[in-house]
C-alpha cells in the first residue's frame, strides 16, 4: 500500500516517527532539564506520596504471587506480568530510595496477598492490578517532572496488563 | 501535591509537549486509515475505535492549545510508512508503532506538565493507548503483550 501524497515537510521524507522533531527529543529520556529543574524543588511530601507507591506496587508483586499460588495454571500465564511489576518495583524504589524509611503503614493497600476463599484468582487478581494503577495514576497527579512521567507509565502498563487478563 | 508550574517558562514547556502529542496524534490518525485499509472489512472494528479515540484527543489537545493563543501544530498531507503495509500482520504491526509513538508523546508531556489538569489528560490517555497498544501487539504475534513502561525512553 502505498502512503498518501508526500508533502515538502520533514517528516514525510524522513519516515513515520523517525522525522518528528518533537518526538525525536523523547530519546534524550523524561528527565528534561525542566523536569529536572522542578524534581529538584520536590517537597518531602513528594517524595513520601512516591514512597507511598512503592508499597503499593509491593502488594501488587505479592498479589501476583498469592494469584499463581491459587491457580497453577494461571502462575504460568502470568509469569511475565509479574515479572514485569518486578521491574516496574525496581523502579520506583531507584526512584524513592527512602522509601523504606518513610513508607507508612496508611499509604498500603487494603488487600492482602492471598486469594480469598471462593474468589477466581483471575479476576481477584485483576482488581488488585486496577486498584494499583489507580493508586499510581491519583500519586502521578500530584507529582511532576520524571516522577510524574514514572509513575503514570507505569499505571498505564499496569492497564494494559489488566487488559490482558481479561 | 506538585503545586501548578504557572510560570511562562514551565507553561512554554508545557504547550511544547502539547504540540508534540499533536503531532504524534495527527500521525495516529493518518496511521489507523492505513491499517483499516489493509484489514479490511473482516478485522477493522478496531481499528475504527482506535482511529476514532485518536481523533478525539487530537481535537482534544488542538482546543487546548489553541485557548491559549497558540498556533496548534498541522497535520502533514501523509506520511511516510516505516515499512510496507501488505496484510493484517504488518497492519496490526503499524497499530503498535502508531500507540507507541503516541505514548512516548505523552510521557514527555507529563514530563513536562505544568498543571494537574494537563497530567490528567495525559495519564488518561497513556492508559487507554496501552491498552489497545496490548490487543494490537496480540494481533501482530509479538511477546510480551504487555510493557513495564509505555512510553518511557529505553
Amino acid at each position: 500500500m502505498s502512503s498518501s501524497p508526500a508533502s515538502s515537510r520533514g517528516l514525510t521524507r524522513r519516515g513515520l516517527f523517525a522525522g518528528s522533531a518533537g518526538l525525536a527529543l523523547l530519546v534524550a529520556g523524561c528527565t528534561s532539564s525542566a523536569g529536572q529543574r522542578r524534581d529538584a524543588a520536590a517537597t518531602s511530601r513528594q517524595a513520601d506520596a512516591l514512597a507511598g507507591q512503592v508499597a503499593v506496587q509491593e502488594s501488587l508483586v505479592a498479589a501476583y504471587s498469592a494469584a499463581g499460588a491459587a491457580s497453577p495454571a494461571l502462575a504460568a500465564q502470568i509469569a511475565p506480568l509479574q515479572s514485569q511489576a518486578q521491574q516496574q518495583l525496581t523502579k520506583l524504589k531507584a526512584a524513592a530510595p527512602s522509601a523504606g524509611a518513610r513508607r507508612s503503614a496508611s499509604s498500603a493497600p487494603s488487600s492482602t496477598a492471598a486469594v480469598p476463599a471462593g474468589q477466581d484468582p483471575k479476576a481477584w487478581l485483576r482488581a488488585q492490578i486496577t486498584a494499583a494503577a489507580d493508586s499510581h495514576t491519583a500519586a502521578c497527579l500530584a507529582q511532576d517532572g520524571a516522577r510524574a512521567a514514572l509513575l503514570g507509565s507505569i499505571a498505564a502498563g499496569l492497564r494494559g496488563q489488566a487488559g490482558g487478563l481479561s | 501535591m506538585a503545586d501548578d508550574g504557572t510560570g511562562a517558562g514551565a507553561l512554554k514547556a508545557e504547550n511544547q509537549a502539547l504540540q508534540e502529542v499533536l503531532a504524534a496524534e495527527h500521525v495516529a490518525v493518518w496511521g489507523y486509515g492505513v491499517v483499516g485499509a489493509a484489514l479490511g472489512t473482516s478485522a477493522d472494528q478496531a481499528a475504527v475505535a482506535s482511529q476514532a479515540a485518536h481523533r478525539d484527543l487530537r481535537d482534544q489537545v488542538a482546543e487546548l492549545i489553541d485557548s491559549r493563543k497558540v498556533a496548534p501544530v498541522p497535520a502533514e498531507a501523509g506520511y511516510a510508512l516505516p515499512f510496507p503495509v501488505l496484510n493484517a500482520h504488518d497492519a496490526a504491526s503499524l497499530a503498535v508503532r502508531l500507540e507507541d509513538g503516541v505514548s512516548r508523546a505523552l510521557v514527555r508531556l507529563l514530563d513536562q506538565a505544568a498543571g494537574k489538569a494537563t497530567r490528567q489528560l495525559a495519564v488518561g490517555a497513556l492508559g487507554a493507548a496501552e491498552v489497545r497498544a496490548v490487543s494490537w501487539r496480540a494481533k501482530a504475534g509479538q511477546t510480551p503483550v504487555t510493557s513495564p513502561f509505555p512510553g518511557l525512553p529505553t
